[in-house]
């Protein structure tokens, strides 16, 4: 009986047999040199327990997390035996011969499984399947979302101890799933949401400075197409509404760096019949140290007109929430032809505050009355406004996932990481927050079209050309799998066919009756 | 029997009468003419012959040229627009060299049989893209340096370096 008539099956293999078989060899003498230091090994097993010692380095140094995990169990292993030592070790690190193929499954998989209740979850990881390393990935998987939507069911019902050491359970979980990609890292930051909400439920959302708002929305603009697309569309409809027009005003509902503005100024500079003399009125939050970050984008954009010849007029309106601007800000001449441009802004006021009600329907009135020529809306195509916790849950972890697959193509990791950091505030608030603090309000176009419609506006079909446009600029993503589609005249783009933001555009419904 | 060499002369061998040396570095105008006809990585190699070369490859007119001579219908007014945001070289460069090999190569795997992208002929709208992506890398220039341009692409065209994940 020898060391490898253990559980070890990968890796191996192809020299375990040898200790028994050889002849030859004196396979039975103990190295004395490793003797005198205490271990024993047989002389003929040396050069492959240097082997798999090097081999039990090369996992350690790439996966810590797995060895910290191994720090914690109070399972001993003698080490003077070195040869079963290094093997009982690299069984415990589950390493198999062949890496694990995490994109054979998508997550919705491990979701959907979990949610038919189909799969019998075994918390029990079989250490004699180890040349499976991925059926190990994939239980993990399939369990750490189980319990997930347990511990989302406890909060939901108010069962706040069981969630707390629910808790506790998912953290240990993650440990033996991959953290960086698929599973592993949506469920992370879904775990670290419902953590700030059971534990922490005052502080639970991140706290957002204007400035870093920014700059992660930046991050996320380069990292993944979602915001491209929102401005290229924008861009095409407003484009086509202000065709023909010489005086125009475009309002902005959340200005950032203006990202969205260069490609308009460009494209009404190159117009047949010449540029038309373009405001532009950015609304974003008011800067914290007296610095007017709203002039100094304007600024720029200026800079940018004047460079390729567009009469340009800027104005910023510092407001900190949408139902805090009154029209009379926004100095909407008669004459002028008027875009309003809302990219992810309206869901955040439909909030209700038990006194004033949803600030949703006024705002939408004073749109109308600003009678414009085309209203362009773009919003996360989600249902995370649902009344009941753990219906929200459900559909964020779907939509999220999904969100997290198409980012996992982009390879610059500091971007990716700071996009991740964007998603994960949209997460953090979607689950825990209440009441007015919950600001991602996510609603899919069916509800917005009946929301418009009520409120006085008709639909405008994107043309073609937003379309081709939309497709062009996906086929240059190095990506593959995200896809646009037409939904009755507005615009969705999506990752394998599930849609996950919508552009419409909208336009005032004209008044049939001449009183009310 | 003519022979070029290194140094761009052209000499006749085995010549039995004295004929004057035609060297292209006394003929721009003739090197122009040829470097009109040069696709973008032959011109990019062209501007590292020798300084004079240089100059030459890098003249604006010759890289308009390039992105454009191939377009039906040829866009007007786009000039003094490009030479605002940067330039045909830097329009080349970091727009158009990108999408079209992007797209050419969608174009081909979708089966039009076209593989050399020099001759393909863009659509309006492809041509309108570029552009519109120009424009966004001179903002983030703009941006970044504080109200000064730098060199380097700005970081939301970064994706059209990478190659395609097919």
């Amino acid at each position: 009986m020898g060391p490898y008539d253990s559980s070890v099956s990968a890796g191996s293999s192809s020299s375990s047999g040898s200790s028994s078989s050889c002849s030859g060899k004196p396979a039975d003498t103990i190295d004395g040199l490793l003797a005198g230091a205490g271990y024993r090994v047989r002389s003929s097993e040396l050069r492959q327990v240097a082997q798999r010692l090097a081999r039990l380095e090369t996992v350690m140094v790439n996966a810590p997390t797995e060895v910290s995990h191994l720090a914690n169990d109070a399972v001993h292993y003698n080490p003077s035996d070195l040869a079963s030592w290094v093997d009982s070790l690299l069984s415990e690190l589950h390493q198999p011969e062949i890496a694990p193929d995490p994109s054979t499954f998508s997550d919705l998989n491990y979701i959907a499984h979990t949610q038919a209740g189909h799969v019998l979850v075994n918390p029990m990881v079989s250490h004699r399947e180890l040349s499976a390393g991925t059926e190990i990935e994939e239980d993990s998987g399939i369990r750490l979302v189980h319990v997930l939507m347990t511990c989302a069911e406890s909060v939901h019902r108010g069962e706040l101890s069981l969630a707390a050491s629910l808790i506790e359970e998912l953290q240990g979980l993650l440990t033996s799933v991959d953290g960086e990609r698929g599973i592993g890292k949506v469920a992370g930051y879904f775990i670290d949401a419902l953590s700030r909400r059971v534990f922490a439920p005052q502080g639970a959302s991140l706290a957002d400075s204007a400035f870093e708002n920014a700059v992660l929305y930046h991050h996320f603009y380069e990292a993944c197409p979602y915001l491209k697309f929102a401005h290229f569309t924008a861009n095409q409809a407003i484009l086509e509404a202000f065709s023909g027009h010489d005086c125009v005003h475009v309002i902005d509902f959340n200005l950032m760096h203006g990202l969205q503005w260069p490609a308009l100024i460009q494209a009404l500079a190159l117009r047949p019949g010449g540029p038309p003399l373009l405001r532009l009125t950015g609304i974003g939050p008011p800067s914290p140290d007296g610095h007017d970050s709203l002039r100094e984008i304007g600024l720029r954009l200026a800079e940018l007109a004047r460079s390729v010849n567009v009469r340009f007029a800027f104005r910023g309106v510092a407001a900190s929430r949408l139902d805090d601007v009154k029209p009379w800000m926004l100095q909407v001449n008669p004459k002028e032809v008027v875009a309003v441009n809302s990219i992810m802004q309206l869901h955040k006021l439909l909030g209700s505050d038990p006194s004033r009600g949803s600030p949703i329907d006024p705002v939408l009135g004073w749109i109308r009355n600003l009678n414009p020529k085309i209203v362009m809306v773009v919003e996360q195509e989600a249902n995370h406004n649902q009344p009941e916790f753990l219906d929200r849950f459900t559909e964020a972890l779907h939509y999220y996932s999904t969100m997290f697959d198409s980012l996992e193509a982009y390879s610059a990791q500091l971007e990716k990481s700071l996009a991740e950091i964007y998603i994960q505030r949209e997460i953090c608030n979607v689950v825990c927050c209440e009441g007015l603090a919950r600001v991602e309000r996510h609603e899919p176009l069916v509800k917005w079209r009946d929301r418009l419609g009520g409120a006085g506006f008709t639909s405008l079909h994107l043309g073609s050309n937003a379309f081709k446009q939309a497709s062009m600029l996906l086929a240059l993503f190095s990506a593959e799998g995200y896809c646009v589609e037409e939904n009755e005249g507005c615009l969705t783009l999506g990752w394998h066919s599930r849609p996950l933001i919508a552009a419409s555009a909208w336009q005032a419904m004209p008044n049939i009756h001449s009183h009310e | 029997m003519v022979n070029l060499l290194q140094n761009g002369d052209v000499c006749m061998e085995e010549l039995k009468e004295e004929t004057p040396m035609f060297c292209i570095n006394d003929n721009e105008d003739v090197l122009v003419e040829i470097l009109r006809r040069l696709d973008g990585r032959s011109l990019g190699s062209a501007a590292c012959v020798c300084k004079m070369w240089c100059g030459i490859a890098r003249n604006d007119a010759l890289w308009e040229h390039l992105c454009f001579r191939h377009v039906s219908p040829p866009p007007s007014g786009v000039r003094p627009v490009v030479m605002a945001l940067g330039g045909y070289r830097r329009l080349y460069m970091v727009c158009v060299r990108p999408v079209l090999s992007r797209l050419g190569r969608m174009r081909v795997r979708v089966g039009g049989g076209e593989s050399d992208l020099v001759s393909r002929v863009w659509t309006r709208q492809e041509v309108e893209l570029s552009l519109s992506l120009f424009c966004v890398d001179y903002y983030e220039r703009l941006l970044g340096g504080g109200g000064k341009l730098g060199d380097a692409p700005a970081s939301s065209l970064i994706f059209l370096c990478k190659t395609v994940n097919v």
